[in-house]
């Protein structure tokens, strides 16, 4: 009886996840918004490779200019985030949802699983393309890289990317609109988070600067998290925004 | 007359505006007031003697958000979509019906984001210079009759980039785009300045030429722009958008 039942709920949360998986895949704004991030993300690192080719930033290295557009790219990963969120609330999507998967929880786990599968491979592939970019552009030009460190960076670009995706889902979940939870992320990511940034060292344990860590090198600032730190940091905040998200949402009406 | 009227109420019944209002009033004045706490300190140390000759402007030049976010707002509310229950209507068409005239409606709507804008922009930089002035007390820059083309500057500035979110929001019909471009350039190292890295003719860019109004000391900046001939290619640009912004809305169907 109990395996019956264990059965079945792992049957129901993999049709739960195949049914995200299937929402996320016909937005046309989730393509949009991935394509647009890359073609940016790749204007963005010639710039920075012009400027490094310019000898404004010493010995030019690769992972440093071929990363340096993340910083900006990040908000096109945290516009898919609320989008795949709020998406269920314009139009009353949201209580088609709920009335297929009425189990709240099982619904919104379903929905994060199924936007970390889509965005991995997308972080990956933005990450990737300006070290690329990158590297090609550099030639022998740049210092030597190696492949450690390369995998590490880039590892760390792609978990920042994913953990602020998800982040910024669970915050638009809270808001269910997408333009007043547009201004409070954007205006946090980009504004107020680096002003803190320079304000106080505290602010390494905010998710954007703790997140920094996982793939921007800062020998020079002390204060600085080590990256394992910085990912530790990230993930509890974005463990603590899915919790607080699911709260509210099992709390709510629809 | 009447549209305006309109405008300025619809505006003013919007949630988000007073998110808008708050936004710019709260960000430079809190960012004016942690800087000037640091100021003191150093001054108090020796370290520093004098405060710089932009504090307070530049803390300003951030609290533009305010102004983008109204600029957004004032015409993506007009489309957005109700739920499929309420009738799936848009706010543009309902406004269309009351206002005609496409040119009229959209010049009340400039004019009713112009003239709130000019309110925030003032409003914000008396509570800003205030917050200097209270924190740093004798040692507050001297605000004599050079001050008054720079503050005029900062409500121009707060104008003219209200009136290009608007601009690029009739272009779009969706406010992301326009507020994630906007704010992700707001930010400490704006995407124009480092543009401006690659080319010097970036300094032409509207927001590069607009904060020559006010802001005296650019760093390392290659090109020097006279604070009215900055405003003036601003405005330009600002202008050439909102005649593009009115053919397009004047030849399409809402």
């Amino acid at each position: 009886m109990s395996a019956e039942v264990a059965r079945s709920r792992s049957r129901e949360f993999v049709q739960a996840l195949a049914a995200e998986l299937s929402k996320l895949w016909s937005l046309p704004a989730v393509w949009l918004t991935l394509g647009g991030s890359l073609i940016v993300n790749l204007i963005l690192a010639a710039a920075f490779i012009s400027a490094g080719l310019q000898g404004l930033t010493g010995t030019p290295n690769v992972l440093d200019i071929g990363l340096a557009s993340i910083s900006y790219i990040q908000a096109g990963f945290i516009i898919l985030g609320i989008v795949a969120s709020c998406s269920e609330y314009t139009g009353g999507q949201i209580r088609t949802t709920l009335t297929a998967i009425p189990r709240r929880s099982l619904q919104l786990v379903a929905a994060h699983l199924a936007l970390t599968i889509v965005v991995i491979p997308a972080a990956i592939i933005t990450a990737a393309s300006g070290v690329l970019f990158a590297a090609i552009a550099l030639g022998d030009a740049s210092a030597s890289m190696e492949l450690g460190s390369t995998v590490r960076m880039l590892a760390g670009a792609t978990g920042y990317l994913g953990l602020t995706t998800l982040i910024s889902a669970s915050c638009g979940v809270l808001l269910r609109r997408t333009l007043p939870a547009a201004i409070a992320l954007l205006g946090y990511y980009f504004i107020a988070g680096p002003l803190l940034r320079e304000q106080t060292t505290q602010a390494r344990y905010l998710p954007d600067t703790a997140g920094f860590s996982m793939w921007f090198p800062q020998p020079e600032d002390a204060s600085a998290l080590p990256p394992a730190q910085g990912a530790f940091v990230l993930v509890a905040w974005t463990l603590a925004a899915f919790a607080i998200s699911l709260v509210v949402y099992r709390s709510r009406d629809a | 007359m009447r549209a305006l009227t309109a405008e300025l109420s619809k505006l003013t019944s919007l949630l988000s505006f007073w998110v808008a209002l708050a936004t710019g009033l709260i960000v430079p004045t809190a960012i004016a007031a942690l800087n000037s706490v640091s100021t003191r300190k150093e001054i108090d140390l020796g370290v520093e003697t004098a405060v710089g000759i932009d504090m307070g402007y530049q803390e300003l030049a951030f609290g533009v958000i305010g102004a983008i976010i109204i600029g957004v707002i004032a015409v993506s509310n007009e489309y957005f979509t109700e739920s499929a229950e309420s009738g799936g209507g848009r706010q543009i068409t309902t406004s269309l019906i009351a206002v005609p005239s496409r040119l009229r409606f959209l010049l009340a709507k400039a004019t009713a984001v112009a003239l709130v804008s000019a309110v925030l922009a003032s409003a914000a930089a008396v509570a800003t210079m205030a917050a200097i002035r209270i924190v740093l007390g004798e040692h507050a820059p001297e605000m004599g009759s050079e001050a008054i083309p720079r503050l005029a500057g900062i409500v121009c500035y707060w104008v003219l980039t209200a009136l290009l979110a608007f601009g690029i929001t009739v272009l779009t019909r969706h406010g992301v785009i326009p507020l994630a471009i906007l704010i992700v350039n707001t930010s400490v190292v704006t995407v124009t300045y480092l543009l401006t890295r690659l080319t010097s003719l970036a300094y032409y860019l509207p927001d590069m030429a607009g904060i020559r109004m006010f802001i005296r000391n650019l760093e390392d900046s290659t090109v020097e722009i006279a604070p009215l001939v900055g405003g003036l290619v601003m405005t330009a640009w600002v202008a050439a958008l909102l005649i593009i912004a009115a053919i397009v809305f004047c030849r399409r169907d809402a």
